[in-house]
């Protein structure tokens, strides 16, 4: 089946030192978020250029990574997320494998994916483990208004878990893309000669490791 | 006749979606424990030479690979770079993006290549102070590797080839991003390999630098071997003069009407200039 | 000083000396349970037993510093969200002007609220009394794969040299007049101005390393010899398993009506 391709790539040694940047590029993004005092996580941006760049292995890793590190010395709170970022990762990295970057309709479908793997994906964690709630302020009271309004619980917490995802993952995808494409040609070239999309002419011999 | 430490048979490569190669009809034959030094204007093909001899062209950037490479008696195109590297180190020129990144002390970094290879804890030990030893970071063993400085990380870098024990050392202008104090230990390191039977390939732009320590020089230019030869043989052509460039010490005897053969060392000058040296 | 990552604090304690697997599932074992548990008594237990071995570790005044700073927002919302607006309301405690507040919402709030100090605990407790260095090691001696153990260490490292270059970059930009204080609209301006050049310079820098990587034989399928080894006793051994099946049992106990 044409989805399992995506997963189909060599880790060659390429891959594998990408995966630390991926993960750096994540903590970066988040960190001067927060020095911009800017409302969002951005912890993502990493994990999604990896996929996009280097496939589902690259991305998810990245991900999962990313969370592990910063529950274990900044957030454990976040640990349980650890699937969500692996998730988000994957699903970058299969949109790369089709090239769902590279074009408009495609772009939209990316960010849509990526919200949608990142808000029902933790919708259920959250209800599991904090009371369907998401830990952030707005969506929390948005949550709090919608129950006592008569909503089913679990609506609410998508809600509000979805009211943080739509903005963060706009800007995550946003950002994602504009690196990918800020990068020169011939290194984006360099991560995907191991990698065989369908559209693409077939690569020259792939370096091997 | 013994074996060649490497051999090119006219060989041609191009990289991955470039149609001019990058290096053409390279015949080179080096034999076990020369000291060979490469030149050349940019663009010449001189660290291409480095990646083909290691291998990683083509193996790592794919490409076209005419011809033959042939070190320590096997082919580049049916080994692996990673098995290459028991016998074959290759030192890149940017001393931070070349450790591995993954070691928070100096004597860890050095037995990174080591461990990679398998070899047993004890022997690791070994390996790691012989080369820290040789390199002269013996001191700095226990400190992080990013606090260093560019020459020292250098010596960090040539250290963790070392500890490999290689037979051929390939080096990649070691030494231009390094200040004069690091670009004399880097060189002084070489000069002790030489004399215990490493073979080096090294590139390198400084002349005088090349002409003092290699005995032999080979000279790019758009990809083809223009001159391979003594430096006095190679630096006295006209070709060479005009397309590469030649030591000062050349220019200066040149440009007093000195007659050939012009000096390519200083103590070749000082005796051309009829000054007694120290 | 690069490293700036880890939380490790030096010490001898028994959990400082203990097997870094043994502390692995000591922690995921105690946020399990305190998941898995149904009542508030249960998990206080869990809350204690987990306090006690921050005080045999000697870092009890550290974490708190920390899990403080972590826990009062989220325990703050659980309380604000769930005693106004949790379904199982009926029994007002209080209000405040408008908004009324149960006893059934701000008990439930209270339980999610210990079960995530006991998954804070847990986990710095492991962190403050583990080298990341060891951890790594731990699990390649467990199979990890060594291009895996080899993100992990990269990562570790490469996290800290990073957030120190967006520093450097975040100066460099604002004495070009970057602005990076007012309204929102500016400060998100300056977003791509601080994270392009810090990302393009990191994925540069990635073909090098891989090559100098292949350079060195990384990669080579030969089998890994322990760095070093790590003590461990029948004791940690027989913890380990007790802990391991506690959380299994817990889940059958809780099918079977624990409460």
């Amino acid at each position: 089946m044409g989805i399992l391709n995506a997963f189909k790539v060599r880790m060659n040694t390429l891959a594998i030192v990408l995966i630390p940047v991926c993960i750096a590029i994540d903590w970066a993004g988040h960190a001067i978020a927060s020095t911009l005092k800017l409302p969002l996580f951005l912890d993502s941006i990493g994990t999604v250029l990896g996929g996009l760049l280097a496939g589902p292995w690259v991305g998810g890793i990245a991900g999962l990574i990313t969370n592990f590190i910063s529950s274990g010395t900044v957030d454990p709170i976040a640990a349980p997320y650890s699937v969500i970022s692996l998730a988000i990762g994957i699903a970058a990295g299969i949109a790369g494998y089709y090239g769902w970057h590279k074009t408009w309709p495609g772009r939209v479908a990316l960010y849509i994916l990526i919200v949608l793997v990142a808000s029902i994906g933790s919708t259920p964690l959250n209800i599991g483990l904090y009371q369907g709630q998401s830990g952030l302020p707005f969506g929390d009271a948005l949550y709090a208004g919608m129950v006592k309004g008569g909503w089913p619980t679990w609506l609410a917490a998508y809600i509000d878990e979805a009211s943080g995802d739509i903005p963060d993952k706009l800007i995550t995808v946003v950002v994602a893309i504009l690196i990918f494409f800020g990068l020169p040609n011939r290194y984006r070239a360099l991560f995907s000669v191991w990698r065989r999309p369908a559209d693409e002419k077939a690569p020259a011999p792939a370096p091997s490791v | 006749m013994s074996e060649p430490a490497l051999l090119f048979e006219n060989v041609g490569y191009a990289y991955e979606e470039t149609p001019r190669e990058a290096v053409s009809d390279i015949n080179i034959r080096i034999e076990a424990g020369e000291w060979v030094g490469v030149t050349g204007p940019t663009n010449a093909g001189k660290s291409t030479l480095c990646l083909l001899a290691m291998g990683l062209a083509p193996h790592f950037f794919g490409g076209r690979l005419r011809g033959n490479v042939t070190v320590l008696g096997t082919e580049s195109r049916g080994i692996k770079v990673i098995e290459r590297s028991t016998d074959v180190g290759l030192l890149f020129q940017n001393p931070f993006t070349q450790i591995s990144g993954a070691r928070e002390r100096v004597d860890e970094e050095v037995a990174f290549g080591p461990e990679c290879h398998g070899v047993p804890q004890a022997e690791i030990e070994q390996r790691v102070e012989e080369a820290m030893r040789v390199v002269g970071i013996s001191a700095l063993a226990k400190r992080h590797p990013l606090d260093l400085s560019g020459g020292q990380l250098q010596r960090l870098a040539l250290a963790g080839l070392l500890a490999m024990r290689p037979k051929v050392l390939l080096l990649d202008e070691p030494t231009s991003q390094l200040d004069p104090a690091g670009t004399a230990a880097i060189f002084e390191v070489l000069s002790g390999l030489h004399e215990s039977g490493v073979t080096i390939v090294m590139v390198e732009h400084r002349l005088e630098t090349l002409c003092e320590l290699c005995p032999r020089v080979v000279a790019m230019v758009t990809g083809r071997i223009l001159a391979d030869g003594t430096p006095q043989d190679v630096f006295n052509s006209e070709v060479v003069q005009e397309r590469v460039g030649m030591p000062v010490y050349t220019r200066l005897a040149r440009s007093v009407g000195l007659p050939a053969p012009w000096p390519v060392r200083l103590s070749e000058s000082a005796k051309a200039f009829g000054t007694p040296i120290a | 000083m690069a490293g700036g990552l880890s939380l490790y604090q030096e010490g001898a304690s028994l959990l400082h000396r203990a097997h870094p697997l043994t502390k692995g599932v000591l922690t995921l074992s105690a946020l399990a349970l305190a998941f898995i548990a149904p009542s508030l008594y249960w998990i206080l237990g869990i809350a204690l037993m987990l306090l006690i071995l921050v005080i045999v570790a000697g870092v009890l005044r550290r974490l708190i510093a920390v899990a403080l700073a972590l826990l009062l927002p989220i325990t703050v919302l659980l309380l604000a969200v769930q005693g106004f607006a949790n379904p199982a309301n009926h029994t007002v405690l209080f209000a405040i002007g408008p908004i009324v507040y149960y006893t059934e919402g701000l008990s439930i709030a209270a339980i999610a609220a210990l079960r995530i100090t006991c998954l804070v605990v847990a986990t710095f407790l492991f962190s403050f009394t583990t080298r990341p260095a060891d951890i790594t090691e731990a699990l390649m001696q467990r199979g990890l794969s060594p291009n895996m153990g080899y993100v992990l260490q990269s990562a570790l490292q490469i996290i800290p040299q990073t957030l120190d270059m967006a520093g450097r970059i975040q100066d460099a930009q604002r004495s070009r007049g970057l602005e990076t204080e007012g309204s929102l609209p500016k400060r998100a301006r300056a977003y791509l101005p601080l994270m392009l050049p810090l990302v393009l310079s990191s994925l540069v820098a990635t073909q090098e390393r891989a090559m100098a990587l292949e350079v060195r034989g990384f990669g080579l399928p030969v089998k890994r010899l322990n760095r070093y080894e790590f003590t461990d006793t029948a004791v940690q051994r027989v913890t380990r398993w007790a802990l391991a099946l506690a959380v299994p049992a817990a889940i059958v106990a809780r099918l079977l009506g624990w409460r």
